[in-house]
């Protein structure tokens, strides 16, 4: 007889740390889209800009496989 | 004649041999090799990140720390689970959430964050159910660098 085990598919996680993390651009982010997942305001993308000055020139210019230094919050 | 020039060659060269072995220098002593220096282990490397601790809690306080550290959780709760940790440098921390019913494992949900340390750090890991959580027994693995460093089990009640 076999137990059937619950379903997980609906579980939320999410995670943050008090130290800089690297987040790897995937296709389809932007600035704000990064900061609102990471601090949830999408108004703080200027703190991932500001970090990142050194290999971006543009905000509205990220490309996938980038790696962003996202400042603790 | 003969015979006697012969004998004066060889006596020549028996005084030259023995002068020759005169001016060799002595052998060397046998010498015993010296005992290999003790080689201590260099001191970790500092800028290689290491986990301190991880514990559970339903909240976290400002410092990224949980507020209060349990075992148990209710349905309705948010779970937290922080991994302290020391050094400094690039790692990679990974959750592996999963529920325990008698020899079954179910996985629940996985997370990673790459941090670039620069010393002490607190880092959470948090996950949570809309619909309640299915009591019973779970655990939360965490890898550092995808090597298992610590596992906490609880109990949804």
């Amino acid at each position: 007889m076999s137990e059937e085990m619950p379903d997980f598919s609906n579980v939320q996680s999410g995670s943050s740390s008090t130290a800089t993390t690297i987040y790897e651009v995937k296709p389809g982010d932007s600035l704000s889209k990064i900061a609102k997942a990471h601090y949830g305001d999408a108004n703080d993308w200027n703190r991932i800009f500001e970090a990142n000055k050194d290999i971006l020139k543009d905000p509205n210019k990220i490309y996938p496989g980038q790696k962003l230094q996202i400042p603790p919050k | 004649m003969a015979k006697l020039h012969a004998v004066l060659v060889l006596a020549a060269l028996i005084l030259g041999l023995a002068a020759c072995k005169k001016e060799s220098p002595p052998p060397p002593p046998a010498t015993v090799p010296a005992p290999a220096p003790q080689v201590q282990a260099p001191p970790p490397a500092p800028d290689v990140v290491s986990v301190a601790n991880i514990s559970l809690g339903k909240a976290l306080g400002p410092d990224k720390k949980v507020a209060a550290a349990t075992d148990t959780f209710a349905k309705g709760d948010t779970i937290y689970a922080v991994v302290e940790t020391t050094g400094s440098g690039n790692a990679t921390l990974k959750a592996r959430w999963t529920y325990h019913k008698g020899d079954k494992t179910a996985p629940v949900s996985e997370g990673s964050q790459t941090l670039s340390a620069s010393g002490p750090a607190a880092s959470e890991f948090h996950v949570s159910k809309p619909d309640g959580w299915p009591t019973g027994d779970y655990q939360v693995e965490i890898l550092l660098n995808d090597k298992s460093v610590g596992t906490k089990k609880f109990v949804v009640k």
